[in-house]
């Protein structure tokens, strides 16, 4: 890319940070607002699901990675009177520890048994959870505490109690940040490394490159910021049901994953924030609602064989599909 | 424990079983044939329940004709569902996936829109007990055992004997080495297709007359599903039948020990560690 076009690049993007700023100025609606925290939230956790595809693994549990992250969290701060702002980041370090107990087993099958497997274990979290109603409630978790409040002394104190615009400039900090590591880590040394495993793990190990422990540590790092988004989450909505982690909403992570575009960086942010929105923009047509959901999918999956944010790439499809065979065209 | 409830509980497995076995067929054809995880397959055996019931209930169609109907109906839906969803798709794993994701939104939503989301349960297929040496066993479920029975053994014969039958094992171990031989491809996944939603919908309507039918039942049944077309091992039809013997008696006689939620736990705990030291499943191709 010519030095014209990475300035365009950077200056599109500044531009939408800085619109993402000053929206609740523009939509100040606590309800617009509330979608869009969904949307931000949402798109971390799908933006992780990336990144574990990335060493080629599609993993089916990831809501349920979602799940630990905000119960963990939750039980914390609640039970243990413990600051959110201390249990969210040890929400996302449970999650990553999950992830690593149960990746070493599941990283040894490949492909769509991977997938098989995480989309079992995701359930098998979620049923879990139910089993330990002591802890986790028999419904769900209530109660939960808000992010505790801000004092900058002599400055301003943010309280995060029944408003939601100091809500939503902190999740859209946190997304950003997130967006800003995740990118990073696909573009370094480890990234590319992932890349390499993903596209033929035999090459990979015959140049000594410990592939196994590469994509656990993919998973890993992948489950980590779903459960940080997760515990997040809950100190949000203060409520937590097993629902919102479980099977279908698993599926419906890779599926914002794939609607998006697999390919990109932008894939799963355009995916989840679409996806996401729909359903709540159109709530008003009630039972209608999913049917504009369904189309849109449907339309997306006929129209964009790569994705929406597979768009973007007409031109380079011709080179990518050449260099890229069946075989690392992984079933999800 | 009892003999009647021993005897119960026994039962509750054999048709449990048979459900399982029922859709798991459908799904195991689709998976072997075309490489598809069909998601939709939880969507056609909702459906398949619901039709049942417009004919049986709202029509006032007798309930066997209308449980034969509601198979053809939607069996035939299988072949628009293989035009549209799988065809277009072909060799595309995962945008195949996200248009079965599609059609089980489309489809829940028409579903609770048209009828309503409210619980509704179809009428018993064959009412009363069975009593035997003092065990009393609901001849509901003995009836949907023997289906489920029967409606395999025929499965069996069909693809064992018939040149369908053998036309579909071809393409499931070789699809291109099927095509060198002058086999249509497209004809064969059309009548899996088919034959898959004609048997989801049995499924269906035999699980709506011994529980009951929701927009969303279709959901816990899919998990089920593919629990044991892994645990019967990818590529094996006949397997599928011992897979679906070991989880529906698993699932019948663990909630007498634990919760429902902990029985769910256990059964995926045993299906994960099947596949982590076999992949390949019990009876399917070496991975």
């Amino acid at each position: 890319m010519n030095g014209r076009g990475k300035y365009a690049k950077k200056l599109t993007l500044a531009g939408l940070v800085l619109v993402l700023f000053l929206l609740p100025g523009v939509i100040g609606r606590p309800y617009y607002l509330h979608i869009s925290i969904m949307a931000l939230i949402y798109i971390i956790v799908v933006s992780s699901l990336r990144l574990i595809a990335l060493s080629g693994q599609i993993s089916v549990g990831h809501a349920a990675f979602m799940g630990i992250g905000a119960y963990f969290s939750g039980i914390l701060s609640k039970d243990l009177g413990l600051s959110p702002w201390l249990t969210i980041p040890m929400g996302g370090l449970a999650s990553m520890a999950a992830a690593v107990v149960m990746g070493y087993p599941f990283t040894r099958v490949r492909a769509i048994y991977f997938s098989m497997v995480s989309l079992f274990g995701g359930i098998m979290i979620v049923n879990l959870v139910r089993v330990a109603q002591r802890w986790t409630g028999a419904a769900g978790l209530a109660g939960i505490p808000p992010l505790s409040p801000i004092h900058i002394p002599g400055l301003i104190t943010i309280t995060f109690l029944g408003q939601k615009t100091p809500y939503y400039y902190f999740t859209l900090v946190l997304t950003l940040a997130c967006l800003v590591v995740l990118y990073r880590l696909e573009h370094c040394r480890v990234g590319m490394t992932w890349k390499g495993v993903a596209q033929s793990y035999l090459v990979a190990s015959s140049v000594g490159i410990n592939e196994a422990g590469l994509r656990v540590l993919s998973f890993a790092v992948g489950c980590f910021f779903a459960g940080l988004a997760g515990a997040w989450y809950a100190h949000y909505n203060l409520v937590v049901t097993p629902a919102t982690f479980g099977f279908l909403p698993s599926i419906f992570l890779v599926m914002y994953m794939l609607v998006g575009g697999r390919d990109r960086f932008a894939g799963p942010v355009v995916g989840a924030a679409i996806l996401v929105m729909i359903p709540e923009l159109f709530r008003s047509l009630k039972e209608f609602a999913p049917l504009i959901l369904g189309a849109v999918m449907v339309l997306v999956v006929f129209l964009m064989p790569r994705g929406i944010a597979g768009l973007f790439d007409w031109t380079k499809g011709i080179e990518r599909d050449a260099g890229r065979g069946k075989a690392t065209e992984h079933a999800a | 424990m009892g003999i009647g409830l021993l005897g119960q509980v026994c039962v509750n497995a054999l048709m449990l079983s048979s459900i399982y076995v029922l859709m798991a067929l459908g799904f195991a054809l689709l998976l072997s044939i075309m490489g598809v995880l069909n998601f939709a397959h939880s969507v056609i055996y909702m459906v398949g329940g619901y039709v049942c019931y417009q004919l049986a209930v709202v029509a006032g169609v007798s309930q066997w004709l209308s449980l034969l109907l509601a198979t053809a109906i939607v069996g035939s839906f299988g072949l628009v569902l293989e035009r549209a969803c799988f065809r277009p798709f072909f060799g595309d794993p995962n945008r195949t996936m996200v248009m079965a994701l599609a059609l089980i939104v489309i489809m829940e939503s028409v579903v609770n829109i048209l009828v309503g989301s409210y619980v509704r349960s179809l009428p018993s297929f064959a009412p009363g007990v069975l009593r035997w040496q003092g065990v009393s066993i609901s001849r509901e479920r003995v009836v949907t055992f023997a289906i489920g029975a029967a409606l395999m053994a025929v499965l069996m014969t069909l693809i064992r004997k018939t040149r369908l039958g053998q036309q579909m094992l071809a393409v499931s171990q070789e699809p291109v080495g099927a095509v060198l031989q002058g086999i249509d491809i497209f004809r064969v996944s059309a009548v899996a297709t088919v034959i898959a939603c004609a048997l989801a919908a049995v499924a269906g309507s035999l699980m709506g007359a011994i529980i009951n039918l929701n927009p969303f039942m279709g959901d816990q049944m899919l998990v089920k599903a593919i629990e044991v077309v892994i645990v019967a091992g990818i590529g094996s039809i006949g397997g599928v039948a011992v897979a679906g013997l070991i989880l529906g008696t698993i699932d019948s006689f663990l909630p007498l020990l634990l919760s429902g939620s902990a029985t769910d736990a256990v059964g995926l705990a045993i299906v994960i560690l099947i596949l982590l030291f076999r992949p390949q499943g019990l009876f399917g191709h070496a991975v």
